[in-house]
């Protein structure tokens, strides 16, 4: 969720080799954690810019939860585009496996509780 | 997860994640009222490289990642605790290797937002001394400090853990670890410990090596590299037929040379603080030779050395827990924007609030 703050056309120019990432998650809870953890850590090289948003599932209407995570890599080669995506998909994918295998769902410690 | 009838009544409990250099350590602590220390659970996996090479920060985080879930499953459940019986999530946020820092700091974020807990970040350093406080009792010894990553000579005074002295270069641990590769020794399970046993044999030839103090500091760079000429060397005169020294030969006067050094700026500070207990933490610190030589320095003061066992000296996830909580209790927490890790951590940055 950050903004841009070079107008598009010269931020292109330094940084031509970019690609965006949509991450679709169960629940807004879950997209919300993922930015969250993952938006800590800033960028190792000065070569790379990334960027968050959550939006809406793209076919669901102005009701609809944010539960995609969205990221944008921007990076002056390639190499150092796929080097700093790489290194991304590795954390993400330990972010879902926590999430999967230690998550405690609120609405199920909620019905212990009364239970 | 199965509601078992907890082993503790009231307190706090804390979830410890350590991942600062090869070994990946989880562990839960039980803090009474009263402030007694209970280890719930203690669970480790050291990523072994194999011999004559080190472990490498890339594939250091990726076992980091690859372990953690399994790792954390099994200290709850080792600990018979669930989310929901914990305080806080702690972590160490420095010192340490980059990459493998962050991946367990990646881990325990999550799970500090998944399970609606706070984050503790925690100094490594500072984590060994408390933990090694907690299990020994000692009341206010000299700390010697020494690991793959750190040596330092460490004192408490006014909050702060204070560095009297420490190395000017490389690590004691490292020198070892380092020459371990050297000679193509494994490092499974640790290079050190393969040293200390190879060591055990030797002792007949007392090999020449520079010694090295500098005040209250010491260096290790030195002694690492004559130590590769002289293993250089043996090798040569053995591929000559010559007779010559040995391994364990090599082994046996390295740990003489760095572990007199240790004692000596050890002594120093003792001498300067008016101490005569000593506290040995860190993976070094496991080395019965080198705890036989404080012993005999201390006794000669009236005073002790205290160490703690391969559980705790080496890298563990119950100490950062255990620093973490004390933290916790004085009410300090870490937001989420300032958990990143930092590969320079000094050991006097911590403000000792749990201390007089």
């Amino acid at each position: 969720m950050t903004a841009e703050t070079q107008n598009p056309s010269q931020e292109d120019t330094e940084f031509p080799c970019s690609i965006d990432i949509e991450i679709p998650f169960h629940t807004e809870r879950l997209a919300d954690v993922a930015h969250r953890t993952l938006s800590v850590d800033k960028e190792l090289s000065s070569l790379v810019r990334r960027s968050f948003s959550l939006r809406n599932q793209p076919q669901e209407g102005s009701h609809a939860a944010a539960t995609v995570l969205h990221v944008r890599y921007k990076a002056t080669t390639n190499r150092m585009l796929r080097v700093a995506v790489n290194a991304f998909m590795e954390s993400l994918y330990l972010v879902i496996e926590v999430m999967e295998h230690l998550d405690v769902d609120p609405g199920k410690k909620q019905a212990a509780k009364q239970a | 997860m199965t509601q078992k009838q907890p082993r503790w009544r009231g307190g706090l409990l804390a979830l410890g994640c350590e991942g600062s250099a090869n070994k990946l350590g989880l562990g839960v602590i039980h803090h009474s009222p009263t402030g007694e220390v209970t280890i719930l659970s203690n669970v480790r996996d050291t990523f072994v490289s194999p011999p004559g090479t080190g472990f490498l920060p890339k594939d250091t985080a990726k076992h980091h990642r690859v372990h953690f879930v399994p790792l954390a499953l099994r200290a709850l459940a080792e600990a018979g605790a669930a989310p929901s019986d914990l305080a806080c999530i702690c972590f160490t946020q420095g010192p340490g290797m980059g990459a493998p820092l962050t991946a367990v700091a990646v881990a325990a974020r999550a799970l500090a937002l998944l399970w609606d807990l706070p984050l503790v970040g925690v100094n490594h350093c500072v984590g060994h001394i408390e933990m090694g406080r907690a299990i020994t009792g000692a009341a206010n010894p000299v700390v010697l400090y020494v690991s793959g990553g750190n040596s330092q000579v460490i004192a408490y005074a006014e909050r702060r853990y204070r560095i009297f002295g420490e190395t000017l270069d490389i690590a004691v641990g490292n020198c070892l670890d380092r020459f371990a590769r050297t000679l193509e020794i494994s490092n499974d399970p640790a290079p050190g410990y393969n040293i200390e046993q190879l060591a055990k044999k030797g002792g007949a030839r007392l090999l020449d090596l520079p010694y090295t103090v500098k005040g209250m500091d010491c260096s290790f760079s030195g002694i690492l590299a004559s130590a590769d000429v002289l293993a250089a060397q043996m090798k040569a005169a053995r591929a000559k037929g010559e007779d010559t020294f040995t391994e364990a030969d090599l082994c046996s006067s390295l740990q003489e040379t760095v572990f007199a050094m240790l004692v000596e700026i050890t002594e120093r500070a003792m001498a300067h603080v008016g101490s005569n207990q000593v506290l040995i933490v860190g993976g070094v610190g496991c080395n019965e030779r080198l705890q036989e030589m404080m012993g005999a320095m201390a006794k000669e003061r009236g005073g002790s050395v205290y160490a703690t066992d391969e559980r705790f000296c080496i890298d563990n996830g119950i100490m950062i827990a255990h620093a973490g909580l004390l933290a916790y209790e004085t009410g300090f927490q870490t937001p989420m924007e300032e958990s990143q890790c930092t590969q320079r951590f000094r050991t006097d940055e911590v403000y000792i609030k749990w201390r007089d």
